[in-house]
């Protein structure tokens, strides 16, 4: 009997340090976000309730529009990401001589503290004396204030958000191209394909379900930004800045946690509508595949 | 066999691939060259006759040695080691904990389990950062180590490749040490993990990368500047230092290399060979 007993529990027990610690400080957060989002509530204050005031207030206001602007903005990023990733490991997959030193180098910047990297871009974009500006000036174009104004301060805090993302997206795509049989290739040669053919007719459908990973991905990571923002253009007023920065300004810098809940909600439901379309466009890629597995299963059928 | 790529494609692909590492290292290896500078001499020099600059690389150690002292980078060097070794360790204990009886069990509540673990991984920690704070606060772990740790001890991410993993073990080793006697948590720590030791090593790594890098969690949950880790200290040292920027240059050299040479310790057990051979020659 207590056999049959420790065998029912013994799943429970194997899932329980995971249980209380995503159910603390997971899911019970998730929960109270959305009770704190109607109310005002300090620091030192009870929360009170007040229906929909804060939503009321952000979305009447400036400054929660000038963010989530920036933000869109921010999203500019990902085909950026795309590109360089996709390259990236389309130069390795070719199987040039020292791809694993290639790759090994590529992931440095993933590895990089946000903070190191966001130091040594602000050194490269330095306003008087940076690499970059100089390299300008030597093309005869004028210093650029990269860390003072606006757009360039987003454009700087992009740049980061590039250069450590693209190694960790390469490696998706390194795995996707691998996995495109040799013979689809060879017999698009055959058929006579080009080499900008191979690409778009074999190696892009096949890689395509990944491009699509990847842009949900970093677009939602493009979204939760705040570091690359908070160090590399460190000091910069308020409207440079995008929806996170502002949530943490909010909250820990004027302890307005009902408003800075009620922008983390808002937060939320921009990130779920890129969940939701990665979970759309997976299920539409199921469809054609499933279709052509029973198309040729029907066939093999008809040779019996 | 695809007919052979052509000189101007070589050339090419060589070009693309000299640009990228170049983009990739080059601003690390400018800022680590920009800290070890001498004080009041500049990497970049005009050259006399005013017709360009040339590189002239200098070295000392003046820079590293203040941001240690005066920066006062051991404690938050200790600290965040501390962090991202127990964090790392963590995630790997409880995801793969977690992920076995999800791969292998049938138990009635196995799909709602399930599901609540991919929801929690459509919710990340911005958006419910206040609730974060106020739970960590009213379990008295504000401003301790213990809040970096315990709160981020699992990821639903690890489960879900942890679980992964396990589901393409074969079945006929775990029936055989159950046959022998063996008991669940024995099974899990003799044939489970070590089936699937490449996807554990690199879920370490990758939680190791994360704890090391994290600058919103613990700028929000510490506030005593000897339990700082070090992304928060080289933050503070922004300012500090606004007058000598080499300084703080250096302290974020510090901060990257041991992640640096950890990770190339590592890299030889990540999965599928990620970057076989690179480093082992």
């Amino acid at each position: 009997m207590s056999g049959r007993a420790t065998r029912w529990l013994t799943p429970y027990l194997f899932l329980l340090p995971a249980a209380v610690v995503l159910g603390t400080f997971v899911l019970y957060p998730m929960v109270r976000v959305i009770g704190y989002s109607f109310s005002r509530s300090t620091p030192f204050l009870a929360p009170e309730g007040v229906g929909l005031a804060n939503y009321e207030a952000i979305l009447g206001s400036g400054r929660f529009w000038n963010a989530a602007l920036n933000s869109a903005a921010y999203l500019l990023v990902t085909p950026i990401i795309i590109v360089l990733s996709l390259s990236a490991a389309m130069v390795i997959e070719s199987g040039i001589r020292g791809r694993q030193w290639l790759r090994l180098m590529l992931f440095v910047p993933v590895i990089t503290p946000t903070v190191v990297a966001a130091l040594a871009w602000r050194l490269l974009f330095g306003e008087e004396d940076g690499l970059i500006n100089q390299a300008l000036g030597a093309i005869g174009i004028d210093p650029i204030a990269w860390l003072t104004q606006r757009p360039w301060t987003l454009v700087t805090a992009m740049t980061v958000t590039v250069w450590k993302g693209f190694g960790f997206y390469m490696m998706v795509f390194v795995a996707a191209l691998l996995s495109v049989p040799k013979e689809l290739k060879e017999a698009a040669v055959l058929d006579g394909a080009g080499r900008f053919g191979v690409f778009r007719l074999v190696v892009l459908p096949a890689v395509w379900p990944s491009i699509v990973l990847v842009f949900v991905v970093s677009s939602i990571a493009a979204l939760k930004v705040f570091d690359e923002l908070f160090v590399t253009v460190k000091g910069v007023p308020l409207e440079h800045q995008t929806v996170v920065p502002l949530i943490y300004e909010e909250a820990f810098g004027r302890g307005n946690f009902g408003m800075a809940s009620a922008m983390g909600v808002i937060l939320f439901l921009l990130i779920l509508g890129f969940s939701f379309m990665n979970l759309k466009l997976s299920l539409s890629r199921q469809k054609p595949a499933d279709q052509a597995r029973a198309g040729a299963r029907a066939d093999a059928g008809g040779t019996h | 066999m695809l007919e052979r790529r052509p000189i101007w494609l070589n050339a090419w692909l060589y070009l693309i691939a000299g640009l990228l590492v170049a983009v990739a290292v080059g601003p690390a290896l400018w800022l680590a060259l920009t800290a070890v500078q001498p004080a009041g001499t500049d990497l970049l020099r005009s050259s006399g006759d005013g017709s360009g600059k040339t590189l002239s690389i200098g070295f000392t150690w003046d820079h590293i040695a203040r941001a240690w002292t005066d920066g006062k980078l051991a404690g938050p060097m200790l600290n965040s080691v501390l962090v991202s070794f127990a964090r790392a360790v963590l995630n790997v204990l409880v995801a793969a904990l977690a992920a076995y009886p999800l791969a292998r069990m049938s138990f009635a509540a196995r799909n709602v389990v399930f599901t609540l673990i991919l929801a929690t991984m459509m919710v990340p920690e911005q958006v419910t950062i206040v609730p974060m704070f106020t739970t960590v606060v009213g379990l008295g772990m504000y401003d301790t180590l213990v809040a970096l740790i315990v709160p981020l001890a699992v990821s639903a991410f690890g489960i879900f490749l942890c679980r992964q993993a396990m589901m393409a073990v074969p079945k006929e080793l775990e029936e055989a040490a159950s046959i022998d006697g063996a008991s669940p948590l024995a099974i899990w720590w003799h044939v489970m993990l070590p089936s699937i030791r490449p996807t554990l090593a690199t879920l370490f790594a990758f939680s190791l990368i994360g704890a090391w890098s994290e600058l919103l969690w613990p700028l929000v949950v510490l506030q005593t500047k000897s339990g700082f880790t070090l992304p928060v200290a080289v933050n503070e040292l922004v300012g500090q230092f606004a007058a000598s920027a080499r300084v703080y240059y250096a302290a974020a050299v510090l901060a990257l290399v041991p992640i640096l040479v950890a990770f190339m310790l590592l890299q030889r057990f990540l999965k599928g060979g990620m970057f076989d051979g690179a480093v082992k020659g």
